[in-house]
């Protein structure tokens, strides 16, 4: 590499114009910490972004054919995808790019909930992340219905209507959403400019900032340590690095594109075009958002028609509303990660958050639960109890690993989930009342664990 | 003048005003004390729900109840509750209102059960046609023919005229004998003028019709009161039209109308055929496992025929064989023509044999199947072929002959129409393939049509253009997986490409973490 006053040729026609070697000093330096995790960690962000730019491409080839309105939405995708060279490939691909991107993003966001990389000074740059999260989650609600087939049109009927429950503004924001009281092709120009106008100009935006605050502050060390034991430069090493993984992803995505056209045959993970929406037919049973909304969408069966006084589904979204903002609150939550000591519950929130979704994924996948065939209902009793003993085992296997190689011994509230799953599916409880019958214990443990390091305050906390 | 006008006008609308407010809008004393009577155990006697429909009907409805109380004939909270419960549309509340037989014949504490319209008969022990509910949605009713149509007297008299006790005979007469009903019936039914007035469209021929018909021949030429008339089939109070889906003469309603008698072996004990044989009583059942009765009863394909579409209903008869192939061609046009033109028809002529039912049936008819043609699964051709044609081998031939080629064309369209699905499953357009194998379904159904002509000549043209068309779905897919082959070939191209990229980029790493 050659040193900035070094600079000739077209760098030093743009640098005398635009003094760029201060930006090109900070990338010859900027290096990336080794030894602290394992390095796979570190190209979640960057994968993620790579399938995010796949979505922008495709989805540009998809926006030259396809055209919005009743008689038009699902004859332009059955013609792109059918009649114009490749136009199967660009939809298979924007379909399995969109939903690895948030498999990449859901992993990049757990890994770094439970390797405490939120902590000052990166409280904004998990806030931003977790805004993108949000906004990725609304690129998938808004691009499901765009191609006006029945399932779409009726995931669509179903996701929106929830919500109404939101509390004094819902019939009003309803009717923003839908433009107008029901699902019709208005629903679709909303979502359509939603889709490739609104969510792309703020990802863009926070993306921009998210990747500022990322280049500024480099990546994070584990907990206590200030200086990582080696360093990688950025450029080229770990960009070639970063280079190579995009490419892997990429053969990946066309593989998978090419040999499952129509996503991986799982309900909430496939796209296959079918009947084209008729707002007059009736509903069909078994309608399911994507996977992952599949949590928010069993916890709402869960709940009864009311409770306490609130309408069912406005007591879920509550708690659903609680658990979110919790973990966009975290990094000022984790009060002793940001004096940066461990904080081992917040390690088990991770866990215990992934083992509450999983479970919850699993029943709305009504696995084990029979049915399907001939119209049949699965048997719910019998989902839980599939589902309990695939999570329970899950759950200790994990445990098991955080034992031996991470060496935690903070449990409390993936325990708690487990038990949970353990009361509802192997117990036979309802969901709801095992629920209430675990959340004490949680609490009690933490209450108990909090006096004790109160007695003991000057010694609490450190690394085990 | 000009200005006396305008006084006179303007006395005319204040008189109207005063004459409405002189209307009294709030129930009378009586009214108000039976609408908020209480019960025995303290409760009100008319309901919460019965009291707002009464607030919102309209005044003049209002008014009849008023005047109902007034006179003496709606006098208890019960009665009201019992008229109210029924939440019957204001214009209908009126007709019923209006009517002092009803009003009369709904008060539990003025009627025998015998004489008592009740909401619920089988509570209140009256019998099941004084059925209150039902009543209120009569056909007759609704356009203002109450009791007094058939009853006779005048339902604004708060007694009953003699006429009432004169014009019909008495119970036990009139329910042994009961040939006095269609004349009932047509007194109205026949009268084209009378009848227009309230449906125009309605045809006023069924007693001409029914006189004619098996159950008019016995009701009036053998004094048989057990035959079917009017009342079996249409009911008495709560008769409903047959486009009404509660209808006992709607098209799914029909086969068990006509089946509480037909099948019922203990009521049709006695009755014998045109062939001296006892009637069986097994044709609802067969029909109800038939490809008619599968249409019409389970899925709702009104178009399906149901008995009156072949037997006619005023008119019912036994197609007799002369006509049995007429009633099948309604529906069968196709294949009746083609069976005209064909060498059979003579042969069925001259042997007195049913057309159509020969070879299919008739209550229990099943979907034709290709199996029909073969020895083997059904012997029918072969067998009449050798006890009446001479066992000719042409014949024999020409059957062996339709059904290997239907079965031929029918299993390369099955195993065409099985590609569809996993080829489009991976994505590729199965457009063409799927208006082929339509096409496919067209051409057979039309030779199975074909074989009623039992010749080969139409028949051999259709199999050829079976076969081209197969052959065109063939080469369709051909194409589509030649498409699937290019974008195979392609993905294996793109990805050893990128695979190479990707090895050079891990030996740059390699180099470079080498050199530092």
């Amino acid at each position: 590499m050659s040193d900035a006053s070094e600079n000739t040729g077209l760098v030093k026609w743009i640098d005398e114009r635009y003094h760029i070697s201060p930006l090109l000093e900070f990338f010859r330096h900027k290096e990336v910490p080794l030894g602290a995790h394992p390095v796979l960690w570190y190209y979640l962000g960057g994968t993620t972004l790579f399938f995010f730019t796949v979505q922008i491409l495709s989805g540009l080839l998809l926006l030259v054919h396809y055209q919005p309105g009743e008689a038009t939405s699902y004859e332009s995708i059955r013609y792109l995808t059918t009649k114009v060279p490749f136009g199967w490939l660009v939809r298979s691909v924007h379909c399995w790019s969109g939903h690895l991107m948030i498999i990449s993003l859901v992993t990049h966001m757990f890994s770094t909930m439970l390797l405490t990389a939120y902590r000052p000074p990166r409280e904004l740059t998990w806030v931003t992340g977790f805004a993108l999260f949000g906004l990725a989650l609304g690129f998938g609600f808004s691009g499901y219905l765009l191609p006006w087939n029945e399932l779409a049109f009726f995931a669509t009927a179903v996701g929106t209507d929830s919500v109404k429950s939101v509390p004094l503004l819902g019939d009003w924001l309803l009717n923003v959403l839908r433009g107008g009281p029901d699902v019709t092709i208005n629903t679709l120009y909303r979502f359509f400019a939603l889709h490739v106008c609104v969510l792309p100009i703020a990802a863009f935006g926070i993306i921009g900032v998210h990747l500022l605050f990322v280049q500024r502050q480099g990546m994070a060390l584990p907990v206590g340590e200030s200086e990582a034991p080696r360093g990688m430069k950025f450029f080229p090493n770990f960009a070639l690095r970063d280079l190579l993984m995009w490419l892997i992803c990429l053969i990946a995505l066309l593989v998978l594109a090419q040999l499952f056209p129509y996503g991986a045959g799982i309900p909430g993970f496939e796209w296959e075009l079918g009947q084209k929406a008729d707002p007059l037919a009736p509903a069909f049973p078994g309608i399911k958002p994507e996977w992952y909304f599949l949590w928010v969408y069993q916890l709402l069966k869960e709940f009864p028609p009311h409770l306490l006084g609130l309408e069912g589904p406005q007591a879920c979204l509550m708690v659903v509303t609680v658990l979110l903002a919790i973990w966009a609150l975290v990094p000022w939550l984790d009060r002793a990660a940001r004096a940066e000591r461990s904080s081992p519950g917040f390690s088990d929130l991770g866990v215990g958050a992934i083992l509450f979704i999983v479970f919850l994924t699993l029943k709305a996948w009504d696995i084990g639960g029979g049915g399907g065939a001939d119209g049949q209902l699965p048997d719910p009793a019998a989902v839980a109890r599939a589902c309990a003993w695939i999570l329970v085992p899950l759950g200790l296997a994990i445990t098991l690993v955080r034992v031996m190689v991470f060496h935690h011994r903070w449990f409390i509230l993936s325990g708690a989930a487990l038990l949970h799953a353990a009361l509802h599916g192997i117990g036979g409880l309802p969901y709801l009342v095992a629920g209430a019958l675990t959340a004490p214990l949680p609490v009690v443990a933490i209450g108990f664990l909090a006096i004790r390091a109160r007695r003991s305050a000057p010694s609490a906390g450190g690394r085990p | 003048m000009r200005h006396l006008r305008i006084v006179l006008l303007l006395a005319l609308a204040v008189g109207a005003a005063g004459s409405r407010a002189a209307e009294d809008l709030t129930p009378s004393e009586e009214l108000s004390a039976l609408l908020a009577a209480l019960g025995a155990d303290g409760e009100p006697l008319i309901g919460s729900r019965e009291r707002e429909y009464f607030d919102a009907l309209p005044a003049r409805a209002r008014g009849l109840f008023r005047k109902a109380v007034r006179h003496e004939l709606l006098t208890e909270a019960s009665h009201l509750q019992e008229i109210l419960a029924l939440r019957l549309h204001p214009a209908k509340v009126e007709l019923l209102m209006r009517d002092n037989c009803v009003v009369c014949h709904t008060d539990p504490s003025a009627q025998d059960p015998e004489t008592l319209f009740s909401a619920d008969p089988e509570a209140s022990g009256s019998p099941l046609h004084l059925n209150l509910k039902k009543f209120a949605t009569d056909v007759h009713f609704r356009r203002g023919l109450s009791c007094a149509g058939c009853h006779g007297g005048d339902p604004s008299d708060e007694d009953m005229a003699d006429e009432i006790y004169e014009r019909w005979p008495e119970a036990p007469e009139r329910h042994e004998d009961r040939t006095w009903i269609p004349a009932f019936c047509a007194s109205c039914h026949a009268d084209s003028t009378f009848m227009r007035r309230f449906n125009p469209a309605l045809p006023t021929d069924q007693y001409s019709k029914y006189k004619e018909s098996r159950h008019g021949q016995r009701l009036f030429g053998e004094g048989d009161s057990k035959a079917a008339q009017c009342v079996s089939c249409h009911g008495v109070h709560g008769i409903l039209g047959p486009k009404s889906p509660r209808s006992s003469v709607y098209p799914q309603a029909v086969p068990y109308t006509c089946g509480q008698c037909h099948a019922d072996d203990e009521y049709m004990a006695g009755y014998l055929g045109s062939d001296g044989e006892p009637l069986p009583t097994d044709q609802l059942e067969e029909f109800e496992t038939s490809v008619h009765g599968r249409a019409l009863l389970d899925r709702g394909d009104l178009g399906a025929p149901a008995c009156n579409d072949c037997h006619g209903n005023h008119a019912a008869m036994p197609p007799e064989i002369s006509s049995i192939a007429q009633v099948c061609r309604a529906c069968h046009a196709g294949n009746g023509e083609l069976f005209d033109g064909a060498k059979h028809k003579q042969a069925f002529e001259r042997h007195g044999w049913p057309e159509c039912e020969t070879c299919h049936g008739n209550h229990a008819i099943d979907e034709a199947d290709d199996s029909m043609l073969s020895e083997p699964s059904d012997p029918l051709c072969y067998e009449c072929h050798r006890e009446y044609a001479g066992d000719n081998p042409d014949c024999i031939e020409t059957a062996k002959y339709f059904h290997a080629s239907i079965t031929s064309l029918a299993t390369e369209t099955e195993s065409l129409d099985e590609l569809i699905h996993p080829l489009a499953s991976m994505g590729l357009d199965v457009d063409a393939l799927t208006a082929t194998v339509g096409e496919l379904r067209d051409i057979l159904s039309q030779s199975r049509s074909q074989i009623h002509a039992f010749d080969r000549g139409e028949f051999a043209a259709l199999e050829a253009q079976g076969w081209k068309t197969i052959g065109a779905a063939r080469a369709t897919v051909s194409k589509i997986e030649g498409e699937y082959r290019f974008r195979r070939a392609g993905l294996f191209v793109a990805v050893g490409i990128m695979i190479l990229l990707a090895a050079l980029i891990y030996l740059k790493i390699r180099k470079i973490e080498s050199d530092t």
